[in-house]
């Protein structure tokens, strides 16, 4: 390993990083914020409009990233949809993770006892209201694990964004590959950014567990 | 005391798929009585409370509280609509085998929601309403706890001033001891003993005989899906004349021995 080489190309890679976690970060904030609303309207909409989403969930689930990516970025224009990389990426692994996120939403609002619900609705509480003041904030706690868990496989997907020329970490890493013939160094900056990037979701979200689930932990 | 309601179930019948639940039930309570529903398990008791606030459809009949249909505009028609079935289940409390507390919220938190996204309270004057309720139940010194912090007793008298803070006029409670240790039963029974004696209108699935005998005014008795005897507790609990009746006294007396 020659380490003049992340001298010389630390900019870059640095860039490179930012980029990754801003596309994965808003990726991530977005998709959620789809798989949200779509778990909510499959819980709640009439039959046949569950059975639309439904579809959307199967084909977005059963085709790879690589694939949707390319359908967005070049097939987009064709139907009046031209967007840059990087807004192609981030529009592209928001709706990549939308069913998954929306299924960790689903899984977790069934984990909310039903009773917990009867009594509400035994006082009188409106249904907006029962979703945002019980359904929400308990099915979210019994999502979270899974949400990070599915947050961390979403770090990786982002170097898929290189294909499209999104100057992300990925990217650069090819850059200086083949500018240097030197891949070993790159593997090594690849591992290194995304364990690094791993360990913190990770970390921050037991944090947030240990505090949410403060007062659910039975401790008579 | 309370402003009290009537309940009268007519022709009830409840049917889940093919399975015949509830059969032509007829019970008719005035305002300010206590019935206890008993029977085995699978009669139906749980079914017959859950459809007097409408938690549970009924098939056919009316049940109608104050002289008003619950669940449809009109016998046998359309279902009434979700802001007047709300309207009605306002001044029903209902108290749950499982308590069914919110687990993310405060005991005060639990009582005062009712009354902030029901009732429309602000904030202070609904956790002052709140702090009422549960000193009433015995736990002005417990209101800052949530659910995993009190015991099962605790929890029920808390699920108990969640129902009464919002000033029913009608409480239905189904086998409200039946999940607590031995020990904690009596304080439960203690606080609907003093609802009862306030006049409050009660419905109370129980196996709690001792209950039965001495705070209900009726007694009724359920098995699959039939309200075989509505009568004073005595004379359901002490010298029935139906023998199934007789036959579940008896399973319920050997269970007790020992
Ligand atoms: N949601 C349901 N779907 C199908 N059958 C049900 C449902 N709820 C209750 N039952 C059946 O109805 C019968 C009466 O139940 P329930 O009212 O809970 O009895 P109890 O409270 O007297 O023990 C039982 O046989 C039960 O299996
Ligand atoms: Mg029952």
């Amino acid at each position: 390993m020659d380490p003049m080489i992340f001298v010389q190309y630390s900019p870059i890679l640095i860039r490179g990083f930012g980029l990754t976690i801003l596309a994965w970060l808003l990726g991530t904030v977005f998709g959620m914020a789809l798989g949200l609303v779509i778990a909510l309207v499959q819980r709640y909409a009439p039959k046949p409009v569950t059975w639309v989403i439904q579809a959307y969930i199967e084909i977005v689930r059963g085709t790879p990233f690589l694939v949707q990516l390319f359908v967005l970025y070049y097939g987009g224009p064709m139907v009046g949809l031209r967007l840059d990389p990087l807004p192609a990426g981030i529009v592209g692994l928001t709706i990549y993770g939308s069913p998954y996120f929306a299924e960790i939403f689903r899984s977790g609002f069934r984990a909310v006892p039903h009773g917990q619900i009867e009594a509400a609705r035994a006082i009188g509480m409106a249904e907006p209201a029962i979703v945002r003041r019980i359904l929400l904030p308990l099915g979210l706690v019994s999502a979270l694990p899974a949400l990070v868990n599915f947050s961390i496989i979403l770090t990786k997907e982002t170097v898929i964004l290189s294909i499209i020329t999104v100057p992300e970490l990925m990217y650069q890493v090819q850059r200086m590959s083949t500018e240097t013939f030197r891949f070993l160094e790159g593997n090594f900056v690849l591992a290194l950014f995304f364990w690094g990037l791993v360990e913190v979701i990770s970390r921050f979200g037991r944090r947030i567990e240990t505090r949410i689930t403060r007062h659910l932990i039975e401790r008579p | 005391m309370v402003q009290a309601s009537s309940v009268e179930i007519a022709k009830v019948n409840k049917f889940y798929g093919p399975f015949h639940a509830l059969k032509d039930i007829d019970l008719s309570i005035a305002p300010g009585k206590v019935t206890c529903l008993i029977g085995p398990s699978g009669s139906g008791k749980s079914t017959l409370l859950r459809c007097i606030n409408f938690l549970e459809e009924y098939s056919s009949g009316e049940i109608r509280i104050d002289g008003q249909l619950i669940g449809y505009k009109t016998p046998g028609g359309a279902k009434m609509s979700g802001r007047d079935l709300r309207t009605m289940r306002r001044s029903i409390g209902m108290v749950f085998q499982q308590f069914n507390l919110w687990p993310h919220m405060t005991a005060l938190e639990n009582v005062a929601e009712g009354l902030r996204r029901v009732r429309g309270l602000s904030r202070t004057e609904a956790e002052a309403r709140a702090a009422e309720a549960l000193r009433k139940v015995g736990l002005g010194d417990r209101m800052a706890n949530h659910p995993s912090r009190l015991s099962g007793g605790q929890q029920q008298r808390v699920a108990i001033a969640r129902a009464i803070a919002m000033e029913p006029k009608l409480m239905l409670f189904d086998e409200p001891t039946s999940a607590l240790d031995p020990e904690l039963v009596g304080e439960v029974l203690n606080v609907m003993k003093a609802l009862a004696a306030e006049g409050m209108t009660m419905v109370v699935v129980t196996h709690e005989m001792g209950f039965a005998a001495h705070v209900a005014d009726r007694v009724a008795f359920m098995e699959k899906g039939e309200l075989v005897a509505v009568d004073a507790p005595a004379r359901i609990l002490h010298q029935p004349e139906d023998p199934r009746i007789q036959a579940f006294l008896r399973t319920y007396h050997e269970r007790n021995l020992f």
